[in-house]
């Protein structure tokens, strides 16, 4: 780490206590911006959910509902790890190539056998995870900037896996991977139950155990993190390495649901991953973010496409259409002027003495407005 | 002393050496091998890889494996990486190129400069509009519209259906939907209620099925370019009791679906048509018979035949060879999305299955030739010529005939 002035000390140092105290209070009882912004996509998908019976018959079902949750699984898993990868300042280019070995590997590993399913998963998990710490040593100790780096992993990985399969993986889609979208238990797919587990459990790692707050008071200020005592590096490294996790499963679950394995399988899962963490209302500059509104995020993004698709208009105009909405929803989400921001007015008159650490200057950008 | 020996010896050694290097340099200009660089635009699914494949284990099969120094250039999707690709082969004095091109237009430049340098360009499945090269594809049979129409028959002339695009802005894609649209506009009882792209991808076809799916679960027909199985396996996902027809390409789980009971009770049925990877082994063979001066080459447009397998004509293949018009393999010998269309007896005789999934030659075989005549194609504008007229005839059925009017 550099040096740094005395001054640097002062301001900085409170930083990760303050951070975690307003982390504390999203936990409470109050219901803070974030949660209200998360309320406001879950709110905003039923709405257009319900609303969208108007296009067609078909929607605004129970039915309807189910296949969106399917549909979002995919995002909603990878989310988490980009998610926590964003909330340390960074991003993660290759959650899509990450995401394509993770399947890959499920397509050859796992096979027809029951008992592969249990040695094979950790082992894939253990090889995306040892990617994304690579990523996350290449952003921390060669000090590459991560996109750079994490594109560079991608294209290497890309490469080795096109020179191993030679373009066409081998293998069968494991059968209890695919029941698990196929059958139901308790009225609802598999998969679901599988989706509320991991939810509620990367809920409780990112913001309520003590390593959640740490990375939130990396992402704040990671200097001041470091001066504060915290592992920043190993933070770091820790985040990208979740992120390979994620990524992996993802990749599991595509094989899946798809029943098979290509090459570009993960591809047209990285903007969207990226998407449903900034529509959640993260700051891409990182230390600020819930992983419900990554939730929230990815199911509107969901939503949205299925309901464009049935407008029956030309791809060019779905297209704009979707660029415009998501537009509109991050203007309408975003931290000061946003719908989170207007439903507590407590919050907004005390924005500005309960959090110095969201970004230096935006409390007194606001300091009029309160 | 030692220093005069070590002189001696050095001088006895390099005048070995340039002996050496001269004999084997005679031998070499004895046995010229032609240097023919295979040109893949992307590999990443089946069928780029068994086209590849075919065209390895043809330039293996004698007499080419004492001919042919076969070199593979994998350039991606980016249309500038191709065009940098042709440029080091034409640098590097190749004397044929065979590839499957990106774009139809934006490797004009680069391949006129290649035909003046004498490098012949053959383009397999997808085309290119330089005249100077030579197309060989299927694009031009009217895939297209010999599947409209039979999904139009299997429906009896009327019903709500989806489009299952490829690529958006690809010419291929363009055409094909053209010419499915060309007869579907006859039927004023045809609705498309969905058009999307499926990006010619298993996995993207089914989730953008499954999402049309939920806006349109009174859909009674699919038209889907490859990727149908994608198609079939979100259909199947929604849990419908009654299914119905759906056409698309020639991967092998929709082929083995074609003929399965359980689906067929439940009103499943449809066509298998489509791009055939063969055709890179067909373009391969034409290009060897033009280098090795068997064949003086006319037309500059070769037509390939098109595959077409409606559900009563699937049938599995008991080996891995074309046996009895055999069609589609078993379940645990490929890939679901392996596309079957890998045997031609009368134009490529040598290949297997196994050529196709290896790249190695069958073995005892030899090269056949081909026939003295071969089809040529018509003239697209925008598909295989700059600015020609179409024939009037353009989106004529010539494997299915309308049954409903």
């Amino acid at each position: 780490m550099t040096k740094t002035s005395p001054s640097e000390h002062a301001t900085a140092a409170p930083v990760p206590e303050a951070s975690a105290k307003a982390t504390a209070a999203r936990s409470g009882f109050r219901i803070g911006p974030e949660g209200w912004t998360t309320l406001a996509l879950f709110g905003l998908t039923v709405f257009m959910i319900l609303a969208s019976r108007l296009i067609s018959s078909g929607f605004g079902s129970w039915q309807q509902a189910q296949a969106i949750l399917l549909l979002s699984s995919f995002t909603i898993v990878l989310g988490f790890g980009q998610g926590l990868v964003i909330l340390i300042g960074g991003l993660d280019l290759s959650v899509g190539v990450v995401m394509t070995l993770g399947g890959i590997l499920a397509y050859r590993w796992i096979g027809t056998s029951l008992v592969a399913l249990f040695w094979a998963i950790p082992c894939i998990l253990l090889v995306t995870g040892c990617v994304g710490a690579i990523n996350g040593l290449g952003a921390t100790l060669l000090r590459l900037p991560p996109f750079i780096m994490t594109l560079a992993t991608s294209l290497i990985i890309y490469g080795v896996f096109l020179g191993f399969t030679g373009g066409q993986p081998r293998g069968v889609a494991s059968p209890a991977l695919t029941s698990a979208y196929t059958s139901t238990f308790a009225g609802l797919p598999v998969i679901l139950w599988l989706l509320l587990i991991f939810i509620v459990l990367a809920t409780l790692v990112q913001s309520h155990s003590s390593f959640g707050r740490r990375l939130y008071a990396v992402g704040t200020s990671p200097m001041a993190a470091y001066i504060a005592g915290l592992p920043v590096r190993l933070l770091i490294v820790a985040a990208y390495a979740i992120s390979g996790v994620t990524s992996g499963l993802a990749g599991i679950l595509l094989v899946g649901y798809a029943t098979g394995a290509t090459l570009t399988m993960g591809q047209s899962y990285l903007l969207p991953s990226v998407a449903a963490v900034v529509v959640g209302g993260a700051s891409i500059l990182g230390g600020r973010g819930t992983y419900l509104a990554t939730v929230g995020g990815a199911l509107l993004l969901t939503t949205l496409s299925t309901i464009i698709e049935a407008l029956g208009l030309a791809e060019g105009w779905r297209t704009v259409i979707y660029g415009l909405v998501i537009m509109l929803a991050l203007l309408a989400l975003r931290e000061n002027m946003g719908i989170g921001w207007a439903l507590t007015p407590k919050f907004r008159n005390t924005a500005s003495r309960s959090r110095p650490g969201g970004a230096g200057h935006k409390p007194n950008k606001t300091g009029g407005n309160g | 002393m030692i220093g005069q020996y070590l002189k001696r010896g050095l001088l006895a050694f390099s005048a070995a050496a340039a002996l050496f290097i001269a004999a084997h340099g005679e031998s070499k200009a004895q046995d010229k091998k032609f240097k023919i660089y295979l040109s893949l635009s992307y590999s990443g699914n089946d069928w780029q890889t068994e086209a590849a494949n075919i065209v390895k284990a043809l330039a293996a099969t004698p007499p080419y494996d004492k001919l042919v120094d076969l070199r593979e250039v994998i350039s991606g999707t980016d249309v500038q990486a191709q065009i940098s690709a042709y440029e080091s082969m034409i640098a590097d004095k190749a004397d044929g190129v065979i590839s499957f091109p990106v774009s139809p237009t934006a490797l004009n430049r680069t391949i006129r400069k290649g035909c003046k340098a004498g490098v012949l360009f053959f383009m397999y499945d997808a085309t290119v509009t330089e005249p100077c090269a030579y197309n060989v594809s299927y694009i031009t049979s009217g895939f297209g519209e010999n599947t409209a129409q039979a999904l139009v028959n299997m429906l009896g002339g009327k019903g709500i259906i989806f489009e299952n695009r490829g690529v958006p802005g690809n010419s291929v894609d363009k055409r094909h939907v053209l010419g499915a649209e060309a007869i579907f506009k006859k039927y004023p009882n045809i609705h498309i209620v969905a058009t999307y792209y499926g990006m010619w991808s298993a996995q993207t076809s089914q989730q953008e099925t499954a999402k049309a799916l939920i806006a349109h679960p009174e859909v009674t027909g699919i038209w889907s370019e490859y990727g149908e199985e994608g198609v079939l396996k979100a259909v199947l996902a929604s849990k419908r009791s009654e299914l119905f027809p759906i056409t698309g390409e020639d991967s092998n789980a929709f082929r083995l679906a074609l003929i399965d009971p359980a689906l067929k009770a439940r009103g499943f049925t449809g066509a298998s048509s489509g791009s055939p990877p063969a055709t890179a082994g067909y373009a391969f063979k034409i290009m060897m018979e033009v280098l090795t001066k068997k064949r003086n080459l006319a037309i500059h447009n070769i037509e390939y035949p098109l595959p077409w397998v409606p559900a009563d004509k699937v049938k599995v293949c008991p080996g891995d060879e074309f046996e009895n018009g055999c069609n589609v393999f078993p379940k645990d010998k490929v890939t679901d999305s392996f596309t079957t269309e890998v045997f031609e007896p009368v134009l490529l005789p040598e290949l297997t299955m196994k050529t196709a999934l290896t790249g190695l030659p069958k073995p005892g075989a030899t090269i056949q030739p081909l026939p003295a005549a071969l089809h040529p194609a018509p003239l697209e504008p925008g598909i295989n010529c700059g600015h020609c007229e179409p024939p009037a005839d353009l989106y004529k059925l010539t494997k299915v005939q309308p049954a409903v009017h």
